[in-house]
């Protein structure tokens, strides 16, 4: 049985879970810590109950700055007209995490920090270039979220450092992400791969890009060289075709339950095309407005750029 | 642990272990056994509930998590003149078959219409997709949410008629 500790600020948390590094362990939505108690794969003895610290629920935008606080709803997100527009990787990732109960319980925070490899969040937020604000015993601090991950389950955070929010660049009218994910089911499955991918136009052009991948690495990955491979071009099928076999070599999936490593090396090189497609189509508002990419990325004429 | 919460209408203050889940509070602490104990990974959905209006699988919400909010469970629902309109379509339509998943159904609905007067079946599989049923095969669910739907949008019109 886990005692459970209430803090009243961040401070206090923080100090709680220096105080008891081996036997604590933060709680916020409890979607997967009580899983995990569950199923013996982790045994806190304390649980630190961060759900009602307030202001570190919701978000901002501010500009082309989106700051998500550790304890936004995925719930939230999805739901958000103004994040359908400005990110829309972020909301096509929130729509498809677990179930309506999951995501009204589950966290942005409780998402990254759980750190499983096939987390809907990550790469979401990577294309959008984000950034991990951290309150720790000594102080505060920014990390890339590219560098938060270490491996399945780890974080960079030590003993007591909290994640508090996470900044992400939202496009303008001139950019546009997309997240897409392979399942064997249609919901309340995990991915078996996620790709996210953004884009920035410019003059007909690519002028910058981003694929983040998960489901296929130990930890969620930005496919680096996935830029080169398109920036500079108006993404033709051979520019994306190639941005595809970048994104397959750069991987390195396991086999399980959810395919082998061939088949989502497959899948990769597949939904990347499709994903750059969708996220270009946003940028230069040949897109319905707010509107999610279709299952899988495929619609009828997709290479055409006929829309549905 | 001590724990204040509105459940159903009615106020409760209760000494809780710490880390008891909001499932085993509602069932072992208060007997409201509408609430289902089912998988316990929050996958079945059996143990859906609001608090504040939102579904939630109060198998992975701690009961001293809830401190000083408003739960409602399918006990909460039934009203003076008899089941509420999402339950009597469960039943005339035959959407429940064993019925340990209907409690988590019902409630997974009745956030639905809260928030979407007029869902499509596509919008009510999405709704129910956090809430398995092993008997039915769902069209008479889906069936019942489509009529209690339809009920509840010609009872606000006629009550609108009323006021006007």
């Amino acid at each position: 049985m886990a005692d459970v500790f209430i803090p009243g600020s961040i401070e206090e948390a923080v100090a709680f879970l220096a105080d008891h590094p081996a036997t604590a362990m933060p709680i916020a939505g409890g979607t997967d810590i009580l899983v995990d108690t569950r199923t013996g794969r982790s045994r806190p003895e304390r649980l630190v109950d961060l759900s009602g610290l307030r202001g570190f629920g919701g978000f901002e935008l501010d500009g082309e700055l989106l700051r998500l606080g550790a304890l936004t709803r995925i719930r939230s997100i999805e739901l958000d007209a103004e994040l359908a527009r400005r990110a829309a990787a972020l909301v096509e990732a929130a729509r498809v995490l677990g179930s309506v109960q999951i995501r009204t319980m589950a966290t942005v925070g409780g998402n990254l920090c759980h750190a499983t490899p096939s987390a809907e969040m990550p790469p979401a937020l990577l294309v959008h270039e984000a950034v991990a604000e951290i309150t720790g015993a000594s102080g505060r601090y920014s990390t890339p979220l590219a560098d938060f991950f270490v491996s399945p389950g780890r974080t960079i955070l030590a003993p007591g450092d909290l994640l508090t929010a996470v900044r992400a660049r939202v496009p303008s009218s001139t950019s546009g992400s997309c997240y897409l994910r392979q399942t064997v089911r249609w919901s309340m499955d995990l991915a078996g791969v996620g790709v996210a991918a953004s884009v920035h136009v410019k003059e007909g052009a690519v002028s910058k890009a981003s694929v983040a991948l998960s489901a296929v690495a130990p930890v969620p990955m930005v496919v680096a060289g996935a830029e080169d491979a398109v920036v500079g071009t108006d993404l033709g099928s051979d520019v994306l075709a190639e941005a595809g076999r970048r994104a397959a070599q750069a991987c390195a999936p396991i086999s399980d339950a959810r395919g082998t490593a061939d088949y989502r090396r497959e899948v990769v090189s597949v939904l990347v095309p499709r994903a750059l497609r969708i996220a270009w189509l946003r940028a230069t508002a040949s897109w319905p407005e707010g509107s999610p990419a279709p299952a899988n990325g495929v619609w009828t004429g997709m290479w055409t750029g006929e829309l549905r | 642990m001590k724990v204040e919460l509105t459940i159903n209408g009615d106020d409760y203050a209760c000494d809780v272990e710490p880390d008891l889940t909001l499932l085993s509070f509602l069932r072992d602490v208060l007997g409201l056994t509408g609430t289902k104990w089912g998988c316990l990974t929050g996958d079945c959905g059996a143990c859906t509930v609001l608090v504040e209006g939102e579904p939630v699988v109060s198998c992975l919400q701690l009961a001293c998590q809830v401190q000083g909010r408003e739960v409602t469970t399918v006990e909460g629902l039934e009203t003076a003149d008899g089941l509420d309109e999402v339950q009597a379509a469960f039943v005339s339509n035959g959407a429940s078959q064993c019925g340990f998943c209907t409690p988590g159904m019902v409630m997974s609905v009745e956030a639905l219409l809260r928030t979407n007067s007029s869902p499509d079946e596509a919008e009510i599989r999405e709704a129910l997709a956090g809430n398995l049923c092993r008997c039915t095969g769902y069209s008479k669910i889906v069936d019942a949410v489509l009529q209690a739907a339809a009920q509840r949008r010609s009872a606000a019109g006629s009550s609108a008629g009323n006021v006007s």
